[in-house]
């Protein structure tokens, strides 16, 4: 690994940088689902018992940050994927709270030079403090040469 | 039919193509419900100002797609995980069809992995991803 990503990684990886409460809109992941295609009634009706937000909801939601303060800027950042890892469901009408850290940093070296690739992690726990969904950003950022 | 177990799975199976709505005027009214009103997202004639083919659909809408496409293959499935890969823009009001096939099967932890594509009426992948789905024993 390159000298100058193993020093960002040390000095940014897994420090906690942002966080933010959100509340889930039942009315709102109910139209999520419609709009992606859902067809499970547990995602588009909220009498179902297990009523719950579709599992990629989460990925919507940004927080206040998407780099910690005086992380380096190498160029203009693309996104270029979001994962969700599920633990338990988001449940709608509930609050949760979102603490955002760098999960990754690498770079990838093409015939245009190099670019460095950010994940952006936010977990997501509910009011109780249960860790219920992880969703991570992958920021690319082609370098100035 | 509708996968209700795991053992109804069958790996390299194909789950069946699904066709998402790509119209503009979806693709506009999702980025209006998250929060994304950039009019690359919703106008046609804006995105090109900008260099795109098109409005695009967010990122996350295409990987709502993945998610629904597995729930419409088996409604009781559990999506653990999705990850997924933007590699070029899904332009609204173009046609795209998404396929999957299964390429794993944990029997031990009554587990699946999917590959997914997004790709356009030319063949081209423009969205790809990977999923992990529990189901029923």
């Amino acid at each position: 690994m390159d000298a100058d990503i193993e020093e960002i990684r040390e000095k940014y990886l897994n420090l906690n940088f942002d966080e933010k409460q959100f509340t889930i809109d039942p009315e709102t992941t109910i139209q999520y689902a419609k709009l992606c295609g859902e067809t499970a009634d547990r995602f588009l009706d909220a009498d179902h018992e297990e009523f719950q937000a579709p599992p990629a909801f989460i990925a919507c939601l940004s927080g206040s940050r998407m780099l910690p303060k005086g992380f380096p800027r190498f160029g203009i950042g693309m996104d270029a994927g979001k994962g969700v890892e599920c633990l338990q469901p988001v449940r709608p009408g509930s609050t949760v709270t979102g603490k955002t850290h760098l999960h990754d940093i690498y770079t990838k070296t093409g015939r245009s030079g190099r670019m460095i690739f950010v994940v952006t992690r936010i977990e997501f726990y509910d009011s109780a403090g249960n860790h219920l969904v992880n969703s991570d950003s992958r920021m690319v950022m082609r370098e100035r040469n | 039919m509708a996968i209700k177990k795991l053992d109804e799975v069958e790996f390299g199976v194909d789950l069946p193509t699904f066709i998402p709505d790509t119209s503009l005027a979806t693709t506009t009214q999702f980025a209006k419900l998250i929060g994304w009103n950039a009019p690359r997202f919703t106008d046609h004639e804006a995105a090109k100002k900008e260099g795109l083919a098109g409005a695009m659909a967010p990122g996350v809408l295409s990987q709502g797609y993945l998610v629904a496409m597995i729930h419409n293959w088996a409604p009781v499935a559990e999506v653990q995980s999705v990850d997924t890969v933007f590699r070029a823009p899904v332009i609204a009001d173009e046609a795209h069809t998404i396929t999957g096939v299964v390429t794993d099967i944990d029997e031990d932890n009554a587990k699946v992995e999917i590959d997914l594509t997004v790709a356009n009426e030319k063949g081209e992948t423009r969205v790809f991803g990977t999923a992990t789905v529990k189901l029923p024993r």
